[in-house]
């Protein structure tokens, strides 16, 4: 189960330059108020380019500059196929649900 | 089935999801192309075009032509931009070392993806030309 220092994050839709940026600061917000155990539920992400890459690892560094971390679940497809071919894969491991994410941290 | 598509405008970030769309629209017309061809040939064609958007000078103040078309065995697209010339080479190409670095990934990703990426310049445009066979 998830407690107060956990948060779930919900990004939709392309997560590309457009979105990245403010994905990027509502991880940033969210360390900030305390919560630096964040999953990252990918489920309705229809499609990420290295933009959203970046705001992924700029929240695995700021979660873990804060004493937590950053973990990603449900991810589809095409962002699956972009972190092995980027070898990020090996630094954000997926997680098949949010529930299996947000425990043992 | 083949077909040609055309877009043109400004190498803006909002430009990238008219990009999407047109992609869609392609993968809706063209059933026949496989999804996986079609999604990696997609995260090529943001890539080259978000790397125009970021490092296209003067910035906010490029223009664009992006013309694709589907052949029987591969799919073509040619991204041509008004900005300053690029260096060339094999630059930006491979991954960054470290993987924590939040950018750099981005012609690295479309080479990955595609059969061929090229730059070349022709007067004062720029030119970019990915091609990925069909499976």
């Amino acid at each position: 189960m998830t407690d107060t220092s956990t948060a779930v994050l919900q990004p939709t839709g392309r997560l590309n330059m457009v979105a990245a940026p403010a994905f990027k600061n509502l991880v940033e917000e969210t360390v900030a108020s305390g919560q630096t155990r964040i999953v990252v539920d990918l489920g309705q992400v229809t499609f990420i380019d290295s933009s959203g890459l970046g705001a992924l690892i700029s929240g695995l560094k700021a979660t873990r500059q804060a004493g937590g971390d950053l973990r990603i679940a449900d991810v589809p497809e095409q962002v699956m196929t972009v972190l092995r071919l980027t070898n990020l894969d090996r630094v954000l491991r997926a997680h098949a649900t949010v529930v299996d994410a947000s425990h043992d941290w | 089935m083949t077909g040609e598509y055309l877009l043109e405008g400004l190498a803006v970030p909002e430009s990238l999801n008219l990009l999407h769309d047109l992609l869609e629209r392609v993968g809706s017309e063209h059933p026949d192309i496989d999804a996986g061809d079609l999604m990696l040939f997609e995260t090529a064609v943001i890539e080259v075009a978000g790397n125009v958007v970021e490092h296209g000078r003067p910035s906010g103040r490029v223009s664009w032509t992006f013309h694709l078309s589907v052949h029987s065995d591969r799919l073509e697209a040619r991204l041509s931009d008004s900005g300053e010339e690029y260096p060339g080479g094999t630059w930006g190409t491979s991954m960054p070392k470290d993987p924590m670095q939040e950018d750099g990934r981005g012609l690295a990703l479309a080479t990955a993806v595609l059969d061929d990426l090229d730059y070349e310049r022709t007067g004062d445009v720029n030119h970019w030309t990915m091609l990925r066979r069909r499976g």
